[in-house]
């Protein structure tokens, strides 16, 4: 049973069109070579390609193992008790806690390479997720606040930077930096609808339509002669409020395949990354997921045990869907932590923080797919060959997404700021 | 509309144009005017109108939008000296002294925790108008053994409490007292000198733990309260950059070390501590005593800075140091000078944040309007050119809130005010520990006063209510005025009355609910939402 919502796409191109040229298609998958439209005939690819892009990016927040995840070293000094096993792309192994992962791999593209500054989680995750550009005296936006600026949030209505999590609710405005408040991230906590959704019981759709009309002529008089920032974000609030009311039924579970509710997971990340797919086929410009309690000083063997299969299953089962139902093609996939976790095993037997060499995950728009790109050492100390660091990859996600970052530059009040670190560049073998 | 009076100082009949040289015995906010005006580099704003001053006056000093009548009563005021009788009458109202606690209670908690004893003593200080220096010395050392005084104690107390499985975050604490008493934020320099603000030391920050490290939580007694453990030694730091270690005892930024006295072993203590009766005892050398005595002192420049520039954020919607926690070189103020005179002139009267407050609302500063009919955007925020919007703290929502629907007298007891204020803290408020001073619209907010029953409620006619009132009046003029002056403090445009009567035409067989539509949809607006 399909839930009821119609998809985005459904108004420029038939899903049929959509599914049997990509069946037709991801039978045998090659490595590198495939473009980003192969799946879809000509016509429907310019389509495509004038879709708004999107962004999902799942956040595994403590620092997931690089070793017993995308770039393990079975047999090492430090590799482990896990073993490296095949995926759909001859020649690149993941780890063993990822089967379902590596049946998708012809979809992946994984950076080995990563080398970053930070190894505290206090700083690093904002550092990270800001891109950690050369500091000129100004807070930086989290990539999410920074793609709903370059993206804006398309027509769907919905806030343009939304974030699924555990916990509480709430509009984090910090996440915008110098952006300014209206590009702050809407969270929903445990993916639950914030309070005060339903309509007021007093009152009918009819009159709720002429409040806000009352409502904006008032605003529009206010704003005649004084400044725009203020007016604007307050009025900003509103009209997400109101999408929110109409689009009760992102948040009603109750409406969801059980089909998807059994492949993605009944725990915690499989709910919220099913929720993320709806956000996305809803049209949300940035979709952020996140999983927490991956810092594993302690036991980390064990840590990994349990929490891998569960990210395992759901993001698995997300690219396989968005695949399935095109939306790769303008959709970006990202996952990542903070750093990734020390080769060298601690006397409880955990892992601590790694940001000299670590993986990154990503798929979809602009990318090339089933590719690994740069790597370890044999016993995965450190980088061989080039490390990239966080501006390198938030200039390949900008490229991707097809925004010239060392071109376009944001405008703060009249002080012009690189979009990303200017003495980085995107990382070439990464780009379709 | 009424004619605008320019306001004008009593004492001195002419106006001062920029270049006029401000002679010392000028008082405060005619050399403030001159300080602004003289930098200003471009047109100025007019002057606020009546009902635009009025407004604003009372939502500053009073916490509260005017009722109906107030306005009215000012508006029609023919005295050219009225907005300095209104400014003085407020500062001596019951309503300042609750807006000020509530203003110092966000200022110094950030919503991080609350007490009635601490309540109390803000009040109690407020009303008693006491200055800031002797504020903050009883907020750095407490006495619990002082029963009118011992509330002061939750500054340091709630931030000395554990938060689940997390250690106590000493080093929060530390930060917190450099960030809200001397306006600089350390926590960089905890393990290196700070690396993008060349004043800040890494001793600074270890200076100030010294003072601070021996602190502790009582949990003995149910009101809050800390300890004090004796402070035997320096402490002792690194740098993670130069592996040299360093020592340094109690020191504030600027100003001398402290040298600790030597105790033979078993006397350092007044009063030892009971362990029987968990009785905690008194130290011979108390760090706090030492820090309540050093910090708050007119030679401390920080410390005058620091609250003569938060009352500028407060009265002027921005810091003349932004944010109000990064005071250094590298982020000067906008008019330095002038923060310079602010911090002189408020010690000079012994930290009588009164009389600072009343000298801010006197100038044309404060009193311009924040309409321009110049471009306002291109307009730099800290020229005060065009005076600044300024975002309605939860507490100034809910009294505005009753107050204009009519609800203030009904909605009176303690109780139901207190969770009507933690309804609207969680709608309004930001979460603990993020400083109240800019503008974040929520989703939430917007939400809340959608289809949250309480407001909605309020505009239903019972007693003598706003929707009671509105209800009896049959004539369409009459009937905008009191919806207008109720809700925004002024008269409807001529455009606005005509709305009114059409809407109220339109929906003449639900003529209740087309008066709650009317009036929700002011409530919501930004003009009501935004002090202006």
């Amino acid at each position: 049973m399909q839930n009821p919502l119609c998809k985005p796409w459904e108004h420029t191109l038939s899903r049929r069109q959509l599914l049997g040229s990509a069946l037709a298609g991801s039978a045998a998958l090659g490595a590198s070579t495939i473009g980003p439209h192969s799946l879809l005939s000509p016509a429907i690819a310019d389509e495509v390609k004038k879709k708004h892009k999107q962004v999902l990016f799942v956040w595994i927040d403590g620092g997931m193992s690089q070793l017993e995840s995308w770039d393990p070293k079975p047999n090492t000094l430090f590799g482990g008790p896990f073993r490296a096993i095949p995926t759909s792309v001859p020649g690149i192994h993941i780890s063993e806690l990822m089967p379902k992962t590596a049946k998708q791999m012809h979809h992946l593209a994984v950076i080995r390479s990563v080398c970053t500054k930070d190894n505290s989680h206090s700083a690093g995750v904002a550092r990270i997720q800001r891109g950690d550009p050369k500091n000129r005296g100004v807070t930086y936006p989290f990539f999410g606040s920074a793609v709903a600026k370059l993206l804006g949030a398309g027509d769907s209505g919905l806030p343009p930077y939304v974030w699924i999590k555990p916990g509480s609710s709430g509009f984090i405005h910090t996440d915008a930096g110098f952006l300014g408040p209206k590009y702050g991230c809407i969270a929903f906590g445990d993916g639950k609808p914030p309070e005060n959704l339903p309509l007021n019981a007093e009152i009918t759709p009819e009159i709720d339509e002429e409040r806000n009309e009352l409502r904006k002529l008032a605003n529009a008089k206010y704003a005649e002669g004084r400044r725009k920032q203020v007016g604007d974000a307050q009025g900003y609030v509103y009209d997400v409020a109101r999408t929110l009311m109409k689009r009760q039924d992102l948040f009603d579970t109750s409406k969801f395949d059980p089909k998807d509710i059994e492949r993605y997971g009944t725990h915690e990340f499989g709910r919220h990354m099913l929720q993320g797919r709806k956000m996305l086929e809803a049209g949300v410009t940035f979709v952020k997921v996140n999983s927490y309690g991956w810092d594993t000083h302690g036991d980390n063997f064990n840590g990994h045990l349990s929490l891998m299969p569960r990210f395992d299953q759901a993001f698995a089962a997300m690219i396989e869907d968005l695949a399935e139902r095109g939306m790769l093609e303008h959709t970006l996939v990202i996952t990542m932590s903070e750093f990734g976790r020390t080769p060298r095993i601690n006397g409880h037997i955990g892992r601590d923080h790694w940001p000299e060499a670590w993986s990154v995950a990503m798929a979809g728009t602009g990318l090339n797919r089933g590719i690994c790109v740069g790597k370890t050492n044999d016993v995965g100390t450190y980088v061989d060959g080039d490390e990239h660091d966080i501006g390198h990859l938030f200039h390949t996600w900008y490229s991707a997404l097809g925004i010239d970052s060392k071109k376009t530059e944001y405008d703060n009040m009249g002080q012009p700021l690189p979009l990303a670190h200017d003495e980085m560049h995107a990382v070439k073998e990464l780009l379709s | 509309m009424p004619v605008l009076v320019c306001c004008r100082s009593l004492a001195i009949g002419l106006v001062i144009c920029c270049s006029a040289i401000v002679a010392a015995q000028d008082s405060l906010h005619q050399r403030i005017d001159a300080a602004i005006e003289a930098a200003a580099g471009g047109e100025l704003a007019a002057p606020a109108d009546d009902s635009e001053f009025v407004r604003r006056i009372y939502l500053d000093l009073a916490g509260r939008i005017p009722t109906r009548d107030e306005a009215a009563a000012f508006i029609d005021d023919k005295d050219e000296g009225k907005r300095t009788k209104l400014i003085d009458k407020l500062l001596a109202s019951d309503d300042h002294v609750r807006r000020l606690e509530q203003v110092l209670h966000v200022m110094l908690t950030e919503r991080l925790g609350d007490h009635e004893e601490w309540r109390k003593w803000l009040r109690e200080s407020v009303k008693s108008n006491k200055h800031w220096d002797v504020f903050v010395r009883e907020l750095l050392n407490p006495d619990a053994d002082n029963e009118a005084t011992r509330g002061s104690a939750l500054f340091l107390s709630k931030r000395l409490e554990s938060y689940g499985q997390n250690p106590v975050d000493v080093p929060a604490l530390v930060r917190d007292v450099g960030r809200l008493l001397l306006g600089v934020d350390v926590q960089c320099a905890q393990c290196h000198d700070h690396l993008f603000i060349d004043e800040y030391k890494q001793e600074h920050y270890h200076g100030m733990f010294a003072y601070i490290s021996q602190v502790g939580l009582r949990t003995d007694v149910k009101y809050p309260a800390v300890v004090e453990k004796p402070l035997l030694k320096k402490v002792e730091f690194m740098s993670v950059f130069v592996k040299e270690p360093k020592t340094v005892g109690p020191k504030l930024p600027g100003l001398e070390e402290v040298s600790l006295p030597t105790f033979e072993k078993g006397q350092e203590w007044e009063v030892a501590p009971d362990p029987k009766t968990k009785k905690p005892g008194k130290v011979k050398f108390s760090a706090l005593k030492n820090l309540s005595e050093q910090l708050p002192v007119p030679t401390n420049s920080l410390f005058k800075k620091n609250i003569a520039n938060r009352l500028w954020w407060l009265m002027m919607g921005r810091g003349q140091v932004h944010p109000l926690d990064l005071m250094h070189s590298a982020n000067p103020a906008s008019h330095p000078a002038l923060l310079e005179l602010l911090a002189d002139e408020l010690a000079g009267h012994e930290f009588d944040m009164r009389w600072l407050l009343r000298e801010l609302a006197l100038t044309k500063t404060y009193q311009r309007s924040t309409l321009a009919n110049f471009e306002t955007d291109k307009v730099p925020l800290h020229s005060y050119r065009v005076a600044l919007e300024k975002p309605l703290s939860s507490e100034q929502l809910l009294q505005s809130m009753l107050q204009a629907t009519g609800m203030a007298s009904t909605v009176t007891e303690a109780k139901p005010l207190t969770e009507l204020q933690a309804k609207f803290d969680k709608a309004f408020a930001l979460p603990a520990r993020e400083p109240e001073v800019e503008h974040a619209p929520s989703v939430r907010a917007a939400l809340f006063l959608l289809n949250d029953p309480s407001v909605i409620g309020w505009l239903k006619p019972q007693g003598d209510n706003l929707a009671a009132r509105l209800d009896k009046l049959t004539d369409g003029n009459a009937f905008a005025d009191e919806l207008y002056l109720s809700i925004l403090t002024r008269q409807p445009s001529a455009e606005e009355k005509k709305a009114v009567a059409d809407y109220l035409t339109k929906h003449a067989d639900n003529r209740p609910e087309a008066i709650r539509t009317l009036a929700w949809s002011l409530l919501a607006s930004n003009e009501f939402g935004i002090n202006h």
